[in-house]
Order: C-alpha cells, then structure tokens, then sequence
C-alpha cells in the first residue's frame, strides 16, 4: 500500500533556500576561477609511461613528445609523475641512473584535481602548494590530461587582457 | 579595484620577484646545473660583461641535453637560448607588460633588469600566479582539498 501524502497547504511550506542569494562576482576572472571547470582550461594531452619502466623510458617518451612532464600509471591511475626538475635536480648529474626504475625518482602520489573541479582549486595547487604539473583525472579517477604552468597561464591571460 | 585595474597600475616591483642566477657563457653546463640545484630555480641567465642579458639556459635545455646524451662539460653559451628584447621587463613597468612578454615570447621566465639593463632579478608563470592567487585569497588560497570526488558506497550502506 502506497504512503498518503497529504497536501501541503498554503504557506505552510517554506522554501529553504528562498532567501539565497547566488554569489556575484566582481571581475570577470573571479567569475571564471570559481564557476568554470577545470574541463574548460586548456589541458595538455596525457603522455604517460608505465611503472615498471625505467628513467631511460621516461626520458625517451619526454623526447619524443617533447613535453616537459611525463604521469607514470599504474593500472590506469596515476602513480606517480616526473618531471624535468627532476631531471635537473636527480638524473643530470649521474648518467648511471638510467636504467634505474623510474619509481626511485618519481614524486609518488601526485595532487590531482577532477575536471569538475573549479579552476580556482588547481590554482590553489599551483600557486600555494608549489606543483607546477597536475594530472586531470575524470570522475572513474583515469587520468584525461595534464594543467601544465604554461597553459594554466594562457588560460589567466585570456581573462585579463 | 579590480585585478584588470591592478595588472595596468601596479608595477613589477609588486610581483613575486626570484633573485636570478647569472652566469657567464664560458661556464660548464655542469656547473650551471648544479646552480640551478642549489637555488632551486629552472632558469639561469647568461650575461655579457657590463651585467646585460644575453640568453637563458633553463630545465628545457636540459632535458634536451640529458635525452640527447650530449656531454654536460660543454659551455653553457653553446645551449641557451637567446632573450628576445621582450623577454626583458623593467622594474618600473607596468605588470601587464609581464603579460604581454610571456604571450608574444612563449616564455616560462622573464628577465627583470634595471636602468642600465642589468639583470636584477626574474619573474615568470610562478610569479604571475602568486599575483592572482594574492587577489582572490578567498577564492584561491582557501580550497577543500579532499582527494575524492565521491564516496566509494552509498552513505549509511
């Protein structure tokens, strides 16, 4: 037997949210940081190697797609991510650690952020927390894409000049 | 006033300035990097003799040199890229000029110089977002960072 629902009568109700007033926004950036998603930033394409790969792999894929950031997956989810500082401040300086395993100079367990983030929260990381290269991940947590500081920027510039 | 107001007002005495590494264009790559390790930039300027810019070598050139397994004693000159005259910005310019110089140039990193064009110290994309972030706190600097987008099972389940 279905529940009876009496009518509701009139002003008996209060909407909860009749008093709410949307957030205003001043400046047009500020609009743009908190209501667009991270989706909507210019993401650079995903150039991944695999964890049991070595420092040599990472260096080969970073060569040939000359990108600057490379997201090192396990099953799917990123692991782990290396970069050319690490290049500049691990592997430079001694030539054997090319067949090393990746995972020895990799930052493990990256911030990341989901596409439906807010660009204000990458931002965040960026700027406060001092990562320069963040895996964009989907809602199944695969990873889509990478906010690099240079695209990240274009997107800042595009809203204020 | 707002952001758009600021960037054409404020100077780029007001940004997150870096102190600059330079270096002169005889010096190794080697010790170049290890420069750059100790200061924690990714970029060193490379000078003439009256203290004036001549080029940059950064964790790019780098990266370039260790995946082409070119020797790293080789002089630093021999691998920078040169600044292109937009590539500098003075301390009394406008910040929107930081803008526009890393648009037309493509570049991470920008050269501050004085009046005399020395290089004084280095601004760049890092700069440029502390500068927001410093403008919207409420909106930047205060984020719930939650990894998760969503619970594995359904609440109470």
């Amino acid at each position: 037997m279905g529940r009876i629902r009496n009518p509701v009568e009139p002003g008996e109700f209060e909407d909860p949210l009749h008093n709410y007033d949307p957030p205003t926004h001043s400046d047009e950036l500020e609009r743009v940081l908190c209501d667009s998603q991270v989706s909507q930033m210019p993401i650079t394409p995903l150039a991944y190697i695999e964890k049991d790969a070595t420092v040599q792999d990472a260096l080969d894929v970073m060569a040939k797609y000359e990108c600057s950031c490379v997201v090192v997956q396990d099953a799917g989810r990123a692991a782990g991510i290396f970069s050319a500082r690490d290049v500049l401040n691990k592997i430079a300086h001694d030539p054997a650690t090319r067949a090393k395993p990746i995972t020895e100079f990799m930052t493990h367990g990256p911030r990341t952020v989901y596409v439906t983030d807010c660009p204000a929260k990458a931002l965040n990381l960026m700027a406060v927390g001092g990562f320069r290269h963040i895996p964009v991940l989907d809602v199944d947590d695969k990873v889509v894409g990478i906010l690099g500081p240079r695209r990240t920027t274009e997107f800042l510039q595009e809203h204020l000049i | 006033m707002g952001l758009r107001e600021d960037i054409m007002n404020e100077t780029v005495a007001q940004l997150p300035l870096r102190k600059a590494v330079t270096v002169t264009a005889d010096l190794s790559a080697k010790e170049a990097i290890r420069l750059m390790r100790d200061s924690k930039l990714g970029c060193v300027f490379v000078i003439d003799d009256q203290g004036r810019p001549m080029g940059k070598f950064t964790e790019r050139q780098v990266l370039k040199l260790v995946c082409g397994c070119v020797p790293l004693d080789q002089q630093v000159g021999k691998h920078m890229v040169k600044i292109p005259e937009c590539g500098c910005v003075r301390l009394t310019d406008p910040v929107v000029k930081v803008l526009e110089g890393m648009k037309q140039t493509r570049l991470r990193f920008l050269c501050v110089v004085d009046d005399a064009g020395k290089v004084v110290s280095l601004t760049g994309q890092k700069g440029l977002m502390e500068y927001v972030a410093d403008h919207f706190p409420r909106q930047i600097k205060v984020q719930v960072m939650t990894s998760k987008l969503h619970m594995n099972t359904r609440e109470g389940a």
